[in-house]
């Protein structure tokens, strides 16, 4: 066992040094080479953590929430394994041990911090043993993959019932996550318990319509996004359950959002540099995680401070004096929220989509006809569209059919062209939004022309 | 005044085929012609009579079924409008509700609405990709492309196909037969969504509802080149010439 072992690390990382020849990552390729030798290579490496490992999955925020964890870790003194953003199928999380053992096969690191693809999640956990498991969110998400929605968060629950006790983290909001409570895994709630924003629900996009229980339509006190908010149904009593992590009360200021959290009976204080709304729920999973582990809130709130985002979420970039930002679009849900920044300031903007239709980002691009445009697009501060990738002219039809005038739609299939057009706007702030396989194509660029701004404290105003 | 009925959009929502319904009404607005929208969720009443577009979109197994269960009282008037000429277009798990019924996996029955002489059973693994299908609509043959993503296999009876595969699966990925139509009953498992990829069909849907009503014109052109380009993507793709 331990030749096996030794032997598909060592096939590994000499795959990694090859990978890093050729120009690539290295993020996958290394970790499918070890486990086609020794297919239980990720159980091995995880049986000498002895569980300390946390997995986070869900649909959206799960790189955010997994950086979040690790900076966090990291400023606690611990050494931490991550994989690779995008990385988080069984050949991702390979790589990333095959990264950070040694060719004796030692591990260099105290915790394991995974984020696992929900549609793997069933395939892979059951080698991790994690001693703890967040679950962010269910949405609608390259469908084309995993067939419908349903089966997914039954998948999900059936794997974690079949793993030994773990502590679980649960999106409290989200009807679709809060089914996973039945399994008898020990659980903690997080959600944020005051309505936020007003303003019309895009009731195309929400996923649970109706009680995952008896079937019955689900009522809202309030809602944030998407299917998430204060739902009670009222036929059987399924309701959103009392959380132990709580944001209490949120604001959105500029450039920053600004919450009051509870942890347990505890009240921090808590600034995320950070545009997006939906980061709050990152935050709180965080909290969590730190409430299971015994972690001082008030160290979690300092460091989320001092959280930088990672490439693509609502990364800033300055060109020619001007507040450029990339963000990555991947389903309805969160390009929703992405339209919701856009509307957030009066400026005038210039705006790109890339979209792609690789396997990563899902062969399937009628997605976009279930993101919100109509009533989301801000109409009179944008002005100009530019349509990129290798479905550049369907995301221009989805725009006319919104009611964007044709004079302010172009199409440019070349990432480049895209990119140097939009950088040429006359929009005070250009706002790029990528599909992931473009997501990183689209930041060499505007490394390229312009310059990445990572001080939270410079944050440009948006208003 | 055409009235479009989007027939549960709380149900049946699946792949963004509400796309559909904003094609159809858009390419009447930009021509001028009075529109209007009647989203019917479930419960709701509806008297199909006066409907002259009804879309019905996709969902998953449990929702299609109360659907049929919403359904089933009101069919004498849904079959009476249809016999009419109402256009009806029914995507993927709209367009298997109208048959006879969908087989499960395991082998259970789930009744359909019979409107549609066809029946589908569910299949092991899903049919998935770009998918192109020639039609003869109208006296003049189109090639219809999008994007299909079903488990179901579907068998038709005496109805006719709504056209013939060129590239991907259809039906059922045996017998080359794509969709179903009856009258001015569109079935299809096009998603893509079908009508912003293929706005000369849309617009035959819509001479087709006004003709109905007795409006015999000639809709005037909409300049189309996004939906060109979209188009060609995929036939390139698909290594199809022409539109």
């Amino acid at each position: 066992m331990q030749v096996r072992m030794l032997s598909a690390l060592w096939a590994g990382k000499i795959t990694v040094k090859l990978a890093r020849l050729a120009g690539g990552k290295g993020s996958s390729f290394p970790g499918k080479v070890a486990l086609y030798l020794f297919p239980q290579a990720l159980e091995a490496w995880a049986q000498k953590l002895n569980s300390r490992i946390i997995v986070v999955t869900g649909t959206n925020g799960k790189t955010t929430t997994n950086n979040m964890l690790a900076s966090i870790f990291s400023s606690l003194g611990y050494r931490v394994l991550t994989n690779r953003e995008g990385a988080n199928l069984a050949s991702g999380l390979a790589s990333a041990f095959i990264r950070s053992a040694s060719w004796k096969g030692n591990l260099s690191c105290d915790w394991a911090l995974l984020e696992v693809d929900e549609a793997a999640f069933s395939k892979v956990t059951a080698h991790l043993k994690p001693a703890v498991v967040v679950v962010t969110n269910f949405f609608r998400d390259q469908l084309d993959r995993y067939g419908e929605l349903d089966r997914t968060v039954s998948l999900v629950k059936e794997a974690l019932s079949q793993l030994p006790p773990t502590k679980l983290v649960l999106n409290a909001d989200d009807p679709l996550v809060v089914k996973l409570a039945d399994t008898s895994h020990p659980v903690l709630f997080y959600g944020i318990g005051v309505p936020v924003r007003a303003g019309k629900e895009e009731e195309s996009c929400r996923e649970a319509r109706f009680c995952p229980y008896c079937g019955r339509e689900l009522q809202y006190q309030y809602y944030h996004y998407s299917q998430l908010g204060a739902y009670y149904c009222p036929g059987c009593g399924f309701a959103r359950p009392p959380t132990q992590v709580e944001a209490l009360a949120v604001r959105i200021l500029d450039g920053h959002v600004s919450c009051q959290v509870r942890v347990g009976d505890q009240v921090v204080d808590c600034e995320l540099p950070t545009l997006g709304f939906y980061n709050v729920y990152n935050a709180l999973a965080v909290f969590g995680v730190g409430m299971w582990l015994g972690l001082s809130p008030e160290v979690i709130a300092r460091e989320l401070g001092r959280y930088v985002p990672a490439t693509g979420r609502l990364q800033r970039f300055v060109h020619r004096g001007r507040p450029v930002y990339l963000n990555l679009v991947k389903n309805p849900a969160g390009f929703n929220e992405t339209l919701r920044l856009l509307s957030m300031s009066s400026e005038t903007k210039d705006v790109f989509i890339a979209l792609n239709d690789n396997e990563a980002d899902g062969r399937d691009v009628s997605w976009i006809w279930d993101v919100d445009l109509e009533n989301l697009l801000p109409r009179s501060t944008v002005l100009s569209f530019v349509c990129s990738g290798r479905r550049a002219a369907d995301m221009a039809v989805r725009l006319r059919y919104a009611g964007v005038p044709l004079g302010k739609i172009e199409v440019l299939p070349r990432l480049e062209d895209g990119v140097r057009t939009t950088l040429g706007g006359r929009g005070k702030s250009v706002y790029f939004l990528a599909t992931y396989s473009a997501l990183w194509p689209v930041e060499k660029l505007l490394r390229r022309y312009g310059k990445e701004e990572r001080d939270a404290d410079r944050l440009p105003s948006l208003s | 005044m055409l009235t479009v009925c989007h027939l549960y959009p709380d149900l049946l929502n699946l792949y963004g085929d509400r796309g559909n319904v904003a094609v159809f009404l858009r390419r009447c607005q930009w021509r001028g012609i009075p529109v209007r929208l009647l989203e019917v969720r479930f419960g709701e009443s509806v008297d199909f009579t006066k409907v002259d577009f009804l879309f019905l979109g996709g969902g998953s197994d449990r929702e299609q079924q109360l659907v049929v269960t919403d359904l089933l009282p009101r069919l004498a008037n849904l079959r009476q409008a249809i016999e009419e000429g109402l256009v009806v277009l029914a995507i993927c798990g709209g367009y298997q509700l109208l048959g006879h019924y969908y087989q499960t996996v395991e082998g259970r029955k789930l009744p359909g609405l019979g409107i549609l002489d066809l029946y589908t059973e569910a299949g092991e693994d899903r049919l998935i990709g770009d998918v192109a299908v020639k039609v003869q609509v109208g006296g003049r043959s189109q090639i219809l492309c999008g994007f299909e993503n079903h488990s179901g296999r579907t068998f038709l009876g005496q109805v006719s196909p709504l056209g013939r595969v060129l590239r991907g699966f259809g039906n059922n990925g045996r017998d080359g037969t794509e969709g179903a139509r009856y009258k001015n009953v569109f079935g299809t498992y096009l998603h893509g969504p079908l009508l912003p990829k293929n706005p000369a069909f849309a617009d035959y849907l819509i001479n087709l509802a006004l003709a109905r009503r007795g409006l015999e014109i000639m809709l005037p052109p909409l300049p189309d080149v996004l939906e060109k380009k979209a188009r060609e993507v995929i036939l390139r793709r698909l290594r199809l010439r022409g539109s």
